[in-house]
């Protein structure tokens, strides 16, 4: 008898408990479902908010359940205080013994986390050139194009890297070796925005005027002389030539004036001009159509660290053959779309000479049917290039708050 | 000598008497103890399966938009595939049979499962065959045999509408929560009017507000549309909202003219397009083969939580019973958004409005699913507040157990 009256035994609430855990962090929860908490966390001195909240809290709560909800600070310094109680709202003087609670981050709706880009440190040319027509870019112009990847690569690059050629005069400046201004010319990306046609300055248009492709065959001699990466972004490179000026009598057969086809004879001529073979003015068609192709799996994974989000799955007409990689020294660097049936539908091809250590120039060719997506072209870029992605600290001082509600049941 | 042996004797009886009496307690206090045990059980497993319920989205994961994956779910969830933690989907939920009751339609053949029939004039009836029965949730939750239970959905803010009395058309919006009314809540509505109109159809007219209207103290507030009579036909809602708790309420003329009503039934929810019923009835009878023409107007609008509602499409058309048109079939383009479909109805010379919403949330409509509670031994039971849309919802979960006293798991 005196064991059995000794014996404690549960209380009725504890054999059978409401699980207050869960349902402090679901109340929690529902309340910062559109921020709502977060903001109030953040407005201690506002009564208003506060007795709305209490408001709130009370209607959610079953009427037996007494609760106590405070905001801490969260303060940057060591150990010791890293919680201040901030401001603390209760319907009860006590919980009694039996109480549980939940916590809850809230973070303040001025914050803003900030993601710091790497920067890569080479020029970006865009070829913005407004005495150049464009094709293939259906439904785009060249300056949108130019003013798209200049926005997508704004954070990657210094602000005085990213140098927009606005004409063709300025482009052969650089192809005479002379920067626009304090840029680095040697190792720089060139992207061009026209589509399938490449921007001819007047002088070489005169120069080349019965032999076009030996232009082309001029670019690739640059590009491996200065070390440089030429983007095409759409269609077959390099198929045509544009200057509004110097071919304004001509068009391209589709009605479009100031370009001039050089059909693949311009393509062959710069893989040439890079690999420093002789000119040879070659009209053999040589890419590929395999249609459907894919991101491979580093560019899937770079899409979601870059949050850049082209479709995975494309449509390729124009892919360079695996074949140009014997034949002119090139090598696969980075491949952002599945090579398939030995064509290369968009990869970056870095020009290495045999024996040799260093690359010397780079082509990288989105061979899709149009009309181009400037974001493949970014992300062909950032995947070969890498940058790192620094993130801001999610804990700093002053941007968050811990939330804590303390649930119990009334009568202890 | 004798006295010694008698001394003896006594003393073991008295000491055998307290030792079966110390057994008889012991036995006693542990019988209470394994009873304990098996109470707190009970509560655990009620909390884990009501977890369980709302924190999985079933599987396949798109069963509430897709009627015909109800029926091949091989996991019962509740949780909206397209968010986390305790968010549930307007549309699994609204797919439970509900524990009020069937309704049967002679004319199309179909029992529906009824979560709302004319609930201050709304109407949410679904295919019985393309919603989850009890039974099956259990099995697929594996604890068929061994635990019933009872699932409890109700909004966590009632906001109840009604009518006052007067000339013009006057509401009172009541908000209260869980035995507290909810004050200065600030409020939004919808409305939508019914007018006649010289071909018989009626003209359905709306107004949508972001109002500055408050509740008081007492969680009452009030609307008046001094250009509406009190006779108007009308359809209200009206969201509830204060410091981040979101809840809705509404209130729907429904009349029963001359030629009768109608009663919406949802025919098939699948994939973004919903095909509708829309039943001309007598009350809630079959009217008679004499009864007239029932023109009819609807809109279909979906609403996001922005609680701005966006106009999908308008359907005109009548009925009559006794010349071969019973109902009329609807195909609405949901687009897999919560919404409503608000119908004017009318003789030509009165008129009614009836509301079928699409997903739960829509109208803040409840659900009770499962076995009933009433008479059952011990009953653990364990709630949650979750997020249907943006309106917040209690789960309520009653959970006991098939095989007796027995410590089950």
């Amino acid at each position: 008898m005196t064991a059995s009256f000794f014996a404690v035994l549960p209380s009725p609430r504890q054999v059978s408990p409401l699980n207050l855990s869960r349902l402090a962090l679901t109340t929690l929860e529902t309340l910062d479902a559109e921020n709502g908490l977060s903001s109030v966390a953040f407005e201690t001195t506002n009564d208003t908010a506060w007795n709305e909240l209490q408001v709130a809290l009370s209607a959610s709560l079953p009427s037996n359940v007494i609760y106590n909800l405070t905001a801490y600070d969260i303060s940057s310094g060591g150990l010791q205080n890293l919680y201040a109680v901030s401001r603390s709202i209760s319907n009860a003087q006590s919980l009694g013994i039996d109480s549980n609670a939940a916590s809850y981050m809230v973070a303040s709706s001025n914050v803003t986390f900030t993601v710091t880009p790497q920067k890569i440190g080479v020029t970006l040319y865009i070829l913005n050139c407004s005495d150049s027509s464009g094709w293939w870019i259906t439904g785009y112009t060249v300056q949108s194009i130019a003013q798209q990847l200049a926005g997508i690569f704004a954070s990657y690059f210094e602000p005085s890297s990213i140098v927009m050629v606005q004409n063709t005069t300025q482009l052969g400046q650089l192809l005479n070796g002379q920067p626009l201004g304090n840029e680095t010319l040697q190792n720089a990306i060139i992207i061009n925005t026209c589509g399938e046609p490449v921007p001819i300055p007047q002088s070489y248009a005169t120069l080349y005027s019965n032999d076009y492709p030996h232009y082309c065959y001029q670019l690739g001699n640059c590009t491996e002389l200065y070390n440089w990466t030429w983007v095409s972004i759409v269609g077959y490179p390099f198929y045509y030539v544009t200057n509004t000026l110097a071919l304004s009598g001509n068009q391209n057969g589709w009605g479009i004036y100031g370009i001039t086809a050089i059909n693949p004879n311009g393509l062959n001529a710069f893989l040439e001009g890079i690999d420093g073979q002789p000119y040879n003015n070659n009209g053999n068609w040589i890419t590929d159509s395999p249609g459907v192709v894919t991101l491979t799996s580093t560019a899937l994974a770079n899409c979601s660290y870059y949050g850049i989000f082209p479709s995975p799955i494309q449509t390729s007409t124009r892919a360079l053959p695996e074949s140009v990689t014997a034949q002119y020294n090139l090598s696969i660097a980075t491949n952002i779309l599945n090579p398939t049936g030995g064509a290369i539908p968009g990869a970056v091809l870095n020009h290495i000479f045999k024996g040799a250590p260093d690359v010397t120039g780079s082509l990288f060719a989105v061979g899709l049917t149009r009309v181009p997506d400037t974001r493949l072209t970014a992300l062909g870029i950032l995947s070969d290039y890498n940058p790192a992605l620094y993130k801001s600290e999610y804990t700093a001082a002053g941007t968050s708050k811990l939330v804590v509600l303390q649930l119990g049941l009334a009568g202890g | 000598m004798a006295g010694a042996t008698i001394d003896h004797l006594i003393a073991l009886t008295v000491f055998l008497a307290a030792l079966l009496l110390f057994i008889g307690f012991f036995n006693q206090m542990n019988q209470t103890a394994i009873l304990y045990q098996y109470h707190s059980y009970i509560a655990t497993e009620c909390s884990n399966v009501l977890d369980s319920i709302m924190l999985n989205p079933g599987t396949p994961s798109d069963w509430g938009v897709s009627g015909s994956s109800t029926q091949n779910l091989t996991f019962f969830g509740l949780q909206d595939p397209e968010f986390q933690e305790y968010r549930m989907s307007p549309f699994s939920a609204m797919r439970l049979v509900s524990i009020a009751n069937q309704v049967y339609y002679s004319q199309t053949g179909q029992w529906y499962n009824d979560l709302s029939w004319g609930l201050n004039g709304a109407y949410l009836l679904l295919p019985a065959s393309d919603c989850i029965s009890y039974h099956d949730a259990t099995s697929l939750l594996g604890i068929n045999g061994t635990y019933d239970f009872q699932l409890s959905i109700t909004p966590t803010l009632a906001v109840n509408v009604t009518q006052i009395p007067g000339n013009d058309l006057q509401l009172e919006i009541q908000v209260y929560g869980s035995g507290f009314p909810l004050s200065n809540a600030t409020l939004d509505y919808l409305m939508f009017w019914a007018n006649t109109s010289s071909s018989g159809f009626p003209k359905l007219n709306s107004n949508f507000t972001s109002d500055i209207n408050q509740t008081d103290s007492a969680g009452i507030a009030f609307k008046e549309f001094p250009s509406l009579s009190s006779n108007t036909t009308f359809t209200f809602i009206v969201k509830a909202f204060e410091g981040g708790l979101n809840g809705i309420g509404y209130l729907s003329r429904e009349t029963v003219t001359d030629a009768g009503n109608i009663i919406p039934y949802i025919q098939s929810f699948d994939n973004g397009t919903a095909n509708m019923v829309l039943a001309q009835k007598y009350g809630n009878n079959d009217p008679p083969t004499s009864i007239g023409n029932l023109y009819y107007n609807a809109s279909f609008y979906a609403l996001p939580n922005t609680f701005v509602p966006v106009f999908g499409e308008n359907f005109a058309g009548e009925l009559n019973y006794g010349s071969g048109t019973p109902y009329q079939n609807l195909t609405v383009t949901t687009n897999n958004q919560t919404g409503f479909l608000v119908i004017a109805y009318g003789d030509g010379s009165n008129y009614g409005t009836v509301i079928a919403p699409f997903g739960l949330n829509s109208l803040g409509l409840p659900v009770t699913f499962g076995s009933n509670v009433s008479g059952k031994e011990w009953v653990a039971t364990d709630l949650r507040q979750v997020i249907i849309g943006d309106i917040a919802y209690q789960a309520k979960l009653s959970l006991w157990s098939l095989t007796g006293y027995q410590v089950t798991g």
